[in-house]
C-alpha cells in the first residue's frame, strides 16, 4: 500500500547526453501527489530535456524512471500518459484546425479509451468548464488569441485525467490578467482533482507565487530543491540565477 | 446533425440505385459502374488524408482486391459475395502489414514508399503465373442472377461504403485521425497510440480500395497488372483534387466530372493522359479546394449577402 | 573478372545518369521543399529534341559533330526555358507545400507525356553514334562514346558539388535548405536562390537527357523511367542530401547492373523497390538525409 506521501514519479540518477553534450546528468527528483512543483533554471540548464525524459518523449542515456514504484524507463509517451503523466508543449500544444470542443475531446478520448462516447463528451465539458472555456467551445482554436490557446492546451491535458500535469512554459506571452487567471485555474484543477502539477517556467514571480516546492537545475544537474522561500534565500541560487531583486 | 446527414445520404443512395436500375444496359450503365468505382477509389485515398498522408499505395490495394476477388472466383469458385469480401480482406491484411511497417515515415517518404510498393506489387503480378502473369486474369464474372442488376449492385455497395466512411470520419476515431494530422505529439501525450491509429486508418481505406478493386474485376471481367500501377493512384488523386479533398462529397464530384469528360475527350482522340493532366494542373492552380470548395464558397458568400 | 569489370563499368554508366537526375531532385527538395515528379520531363524534352534535331540537321548538310552540338544546345535550352516557365507560373506558389507541389507535378507529367506522345509520336528514336571506336579499360571493351558521356556526367556532378561548397550561391542554397527562415533573416534573397536552384536542377536534367540520347533509345516516357530511379536514389540517400543522391544513384545502378546480369531486369527492379522500403524503415530519413 502506498502512503499518501509516496512519490508518484521518481527518477534515479537519470541522465541524457547528445553526442558530447550532457544535457542532464545524475538527476534524482520526485513528484509527490497533489503538489505544485516548479522546475527552474537558466536556458540550457536542462529543463526541457528533463521534461522530455520524465514524460517519455526522450529515452534516457542512463538512470531509471519510476512511476508508483514501477520501473517505466524507456516507456513510450502514450503509455506514460496512461499511467497518469500528461504534458503540454511549449509551442503549439493544440490542434489549430479543430474547434476548442474537439481539441479538448481528444484529451478525453485518450483518457477514456473503450468507454462510451457520452462519457468522453462529459469529461471534455468538465475540463472546458474548469478552464473557463465554455464560452468559446465552437471557435476554431487556431483563430483564438494566444491566452485562450494556452488555456485550450491545458484543457486538453486536463481532460486526459492526469495524475501529474506537466506544463511546459504555460505562462509565456500572457498579460497580467491572463497570467493571474491561469494560476487560479491551476490551483483549482489541483484542488478539484488532486493531481500534481509540474511547471517549467521562466517567470520567477509566478513560480514563487504558485509553487509549493521548487527544483533548480544548473548545467543539467540539480542545484537546489525546496520551498520557495528557501530557494529565494539560497545563496548559490541567488548568486547564479535569480539576481538580488528576487531574493528580497 | 450527423444523423440527418446520414439519413439523407442513405436516401440519396437509394434513389441512385433506383435510377440505375431503370437504365437500360449498355454503355451508360458501364459508365455508371466506372464512375462509382472511381468514386470509391478516390474516397479511399481521401480517407488516408485524414491522418495527413498521401497514400500512393491506394492502387496496390485496389489491385489486391481485384486479384483477390478474381482468384476466389476463378480458382476457388466461392460464392460471389464471399469473393468480393475476400478481395477486401486481402487488401486489409496487406494494408495492416504495410501500414505497420511504413507509417513510421511521413510526408514525402511515405508517399514515395507507397509508390515503390505499388510498383513492386505490380511486378509481382507479372511474375506469378497462376495469376496470369503479364496478360492478367480473365473470366471474372458475377453470378447469373446479378447480370441485369450489376450496375445497381455496384452503386449500392459504393454508396453504403461512402456512408460508412463518412460515419467513421465523424466518429471519435475520425476526429483522432484529424488531430493526428494537426499535431501528433499532442495526441501522443494524451495516451493515444498514434502509430496504431494511423495503421487502423490505413486498413479502413485499404478495405474500401479492395472492394473497389473487386467490383472493377466483376465489371470489366478482365484484369491485368498494368491496371493497378501508380497511374491509378494518380487518377484517384485527380478526382480528389478536382472534386475537393476537404469535402466528403469531393470524390463524387471529381470522379463524376472527370470520368464523364474523359469519355467525351476520348472520342476526340486527344488521349486521356493529357486530359487528366490538364485537369489536375488547372484545379491545383485555379481551384485548390476543388469543385466542392467553390460551391461551399458560393454558399457562404450568398449567406453573407442575405445577412447583410 | 572480365564480366565483373564490365558490370562495374555498366553500373558506373547507368549510375552517372541517375546521378544527374537525383542531384536535380534533391536540390529542388532541399531548397524549395517540393517533390517534383515532373522533373523527368526536362530530360525527355531534351532527349527528344536531340533525337529529332540531329537527323534533321544532318539532312541540312551539317557535319555530325556540329549537328550534335547544336542539337544538344537546342535541347538543353528548350528544357531550361520550360523549367523557368513552370517555376514562374506554377511551382513558385507551392514551395514547402509537399502535397500540393507533388500533385501539381503529377498533373504536369500526365500533360507532358500526352503532349510528347502527340507531337513526337510513340515511335522509338535513336541518334546515330557521335563518336566511333572503343577503348579498352583493364581489358574490357567500352565504347568511347559511353565513356565520354559517363565522364561528362561525373564532371557535372563534381561541378555541382563545387558550386554548392565553394560559391556564395551554393552556400546560400545550403543555408536555405537547412533553415529557410533563418536564412531569410540573414538577408539571403530567398526567391532568387529558389529560382537558381530550380534552374540548376532543370539544367542538370536537360544535360542528362541530351547526353543519354545517343546511347539509349528515346521514347516519350523515357524521362519517367529514369525519374523513378532518380527518386529512389534520392530517397535512399536522403532527401536534400547531395552526397546521399550520389551514393543512392550508384547503389541502384550497381544493383541494376549486377542484378540484371545474374538474375533478370525486372527482378532487379523489384529488388530495388524492396530495398528502398527497407532502408526507409530502418532510417526514415534516408542514409544521409536531414530532409
Amino acid at each position: 500500500m502506498t502512503g499518501r506521501t509516496d512519490p508518484i514519479l521518481r527518477t534515479d540518477k537519470i541522465g541524457r547526453r547528445y553526442g558530447g553534450l550532457v544535457a542532464v546528468a545524475d538527476l534524482d527528483m520526485e513528484i509527490r501527489p497533489g503538489e505544485i512543483l516548479g522546475l527552474i533554471g537558466p536556458n540550457g540548464a536542462g529543463k526541457s530535456t528533463t521534461f522530455n525524459l520524465i514524460s517519455g518523449f526522450v529515452k534516457p542515456s542512463q538512470g531509471r524512471l519510476f512511476m508508483d514504484g514501477v520501473d517505466v524507463t524507456g516507456e513510450a509517451p502514450h503509455r506514460m500518459c496512461r499511467r497518469g503523466m500528461v504534458r503540454t508543449f511549449q509551442h503549439g500544444s493544440l490542434m489549430p484546425s479543430m474547434t476548442v470542443r474537439e481539441n479538448i475531446l481528444i484529451g478525453a478520448i485518450g483518457a477514456l479509451r473503450g468507454k462510451v462516447r457520452s462519457q468522453r463528451a462529459a469529461r471534455a465539458e468538465h475540463a472546458a468548464h474548469a478552464l473557463g472555456l465554455t464560452h468559446c467551445l465552437d471557435e476554431i482554436s487556431g483563430n483564438l488569441p494566444h491566452g485562450l490557446q494556452r488555456l485550450v492546451s491545458i484543457a486538453i491535458a486536463y481532460a486526459a485525467q492526469p495524475r501529474i500535469l506537466c506544463l511546459d512554459e504555460p505562462l509565456t506571452g500572457l498579460n497580467q490578467t491572463e497570467l493571474a487567471n491561469v494560476l487560479d485555474v491551476l490551483r483549482h484543477i489541483r484542488d478539484e482533482s488532486g493531481c500534481a502539477i509540474l511547471l517549467v517556467e521562466h517567470n520567477m514571480k509566478a513560480v514563487m507565487q504558485i509553487c509549493e516546492r521548487i527544483i533548480v537545475l544548473h548545467h543539467g544537474q540539480m542545484l537546489a530543491s525546496g520551498a520557495p522561500l528557501d530557494i529565494r534565500t539560497n545563496e548559490q541560487v541567488i548568486a547564479a540565477y535569480l539576481g538580488k531583486r528576487h531574493a528580497q | 446533425m450527423d444523423k440527418r446527414v446520414l439519413y439523407s445520404g442513405a436516401g440519396a443512395v437509394a434513389l441512385l440505385c433506383v435510377a440505375t436500375a431503370a437504365m437500360t444496359a449498355g454503355y451508360g450503365t458501364n459508365l455508371v459502374c466506372w464512375i462509382a468505382i472511381a468514386v470509391l477509389t478516390a474516397a479511399s485515398l481521401r480517407f488516408v488524408m485524414l491522418i495527413g498522408e498521401l497514400n500512393f499505395a491506394t492502387a496496390a490495394f485496389v489491385g489486391l482486391g481485384a486479384y483477390g476477388a478474381g482468384v476466389a472466383t476463378t480458382v476457388m469458385d466461392w460464392p460471389f459475395l464471399l469473393c468480393l469480401l475476400f478481395g477486401g480482406m486481402v487488401a486489409v491484411v496487406v494494408g495492416l502489414v504495410f501500414g505497420y511497417v511504413t507509417l513510421r515515415t511521413k510526408g514525402p517518404y511515405f508517399l514515395l514508399i507507397g509508390f515503390a510498393f505499388t510498383e513492386v506489387v505490380r511486378l509481382i503480378y507479372t511474375k506469378v503465373h497462376w495469376l496470369g502473369g503479364n496478360s492478367g486474369m480473365v473470366g471474372i464474372f458475377p453470378p447469373r442472377y446479378l447480370d441485369a442488376w450489376l450496375p445497381t449492385f455496384v452503386v449500392a455497395v459504393v454508396g453504403v461504403l461512402l456512408l460508412a466512411l463518412y460515419a467513421i470520419e465523424k466518429s471519435h476515431f475520425g476526429k483522432t485521425c484529424i488531430a493526428i494530422r494537426d499535431n501528433d505529439a499532442v495526441v501522443q501525450s494524451v495516451g493515444i497510440n498514434v502509430h496504431m491509429t494511423k495503421v487502423a486508418c490505413l486498413c479502413v481505406a485499404a478495405f474500401a480500395a479492395g472492394i473497389a478493386g473487386g467490383l472493377s474485376a466483376y465489371v470489366n471481367n478482365v484484369i491485368s497488372p498494368g491496371d493497378f500501377g501508380f497511374l491509378l493512384s494518380t487518377f484517384a488523386l485527380a478526382y480528389l483534387k478536382v472534386g475537393g479533398e476537404d469535402n466528403p462529397l469531393g470524390p463524387v464530384a471529381g470522379a463524376v466530372l472527370l470520368v464523364l469528360l474523359a469519355s467525351v475527350a476520348m472520342g476526340m482522340g486527344a488521349g486521356e493522359h493529357v486530359f487528366y493532366g490538364m485537369a489536375i494542373v488547372l484545379s491545383v492552380l485555379l481551384m485548390p479546394k476543388g469543385i466542392t470548395g467553390l460551391i461551399q464558397r458560393g454558399w457562404e458568400m450568398r449567406r453573407k449577402r442575405s445577412a447583410a | 573478372m572480365q564480366t565483373l569489370l564490365q558490370l562495374i563499368l555498366t553500373g558506373l554508366q547507368i549510375g552517372s545518369v541517375y546521378m544527374l537526375f537525383s542531384l536535380g531532385l534533391t536540390l529542388i527538395f532541399g531548397v524549395m521543399k517540393i517533390v517534383n515528379f515532373a522533373h523527368g520531363q526536362f530530360f525527355t524534352l531534351s532527349a527528344m529534341l536531340v533525337a529529332v534535331l540531329v537527323p534533321w540537321l544532318l539532312m541540312q548538310g551539317l557535319p555530325l559533330s556540329a549537328a550534335f552540338g547544336l542539337a544538344v544546345l537546342g535541347g538543353i535550352a528548350a528544357s531550361v526555358v520550360l523549367g523557368m516557365l513552370l517555376y514562374q507560373f506554377a511551382f513558385r506558389f507551392f514551395q514547402r507545400d509537399l502535397a500540393g507541389s507533388f500533385i501539381l507535378s503529377v498533373g504536369l507529367v500526365l500533360l507532358f507525356e500526352g503532349a510528347f506522345l502527340h507531337y513526337f509520336g510513340g515511335a522509338v528514336r535513336s541518334v546515330p553514334p557521335i563518336i566511333d571506336g572503343t577503348v579498352s579499360i583493364f581489358g574490357t571493351a567500352v565504347t568511347l562514346q559511353r565513356l565520354i558521356l559517363c565522364l561528362v556526367a561525373f564532371g557535372f556532378t563534381f561541378a555541382l558539388y563545387w558550386v554548392l561548397t565553394r560559391t556564395r550561391l551554393g552556400k546560400a542554397m545550403r543555408a536555405v535548405a537547412i533553415d529557410h527562415e533563418a536564412a531569410m533573416l540573414q538577408g539571403i534573397p530567398y526567391k532568387r536562390i529558389a529560382f537558381h536552384a530550380f534552374a540548376m536542377a532543370t539544367f542538370l536534367g536537360a544535360v542528362a537527357g541530351a547526353i543519354m540520347a545517343p546511347i539509349s533509345t528515346v521514347t516519350p516516357t523515357v524521362g519517367a523511367d529514369y525519374l523513378v530511379k532518380g527518386f529512389i536514389a534520392v530517397i535512399i540517400g536522403g532527401l536534400g542530401s547531395v552526397p546521399g543522391a550520389i551514393v543512392g544513384s550508384l547503389f541502384i545502378a550497381f544493383i541494376e547492373s549486377f542484378g540484371g546480369y545474374y538474375v533478370d531486369p525486372s527482378s532487379a527492379n523489384m529488388a530495388i523497390f524492396v530495398l528502398v522500403m527497407l532502408i526507409l524503415l530502418l532510417r526514415p530519413k534516408g542514409l544521409m538525409g536531414n530532409g
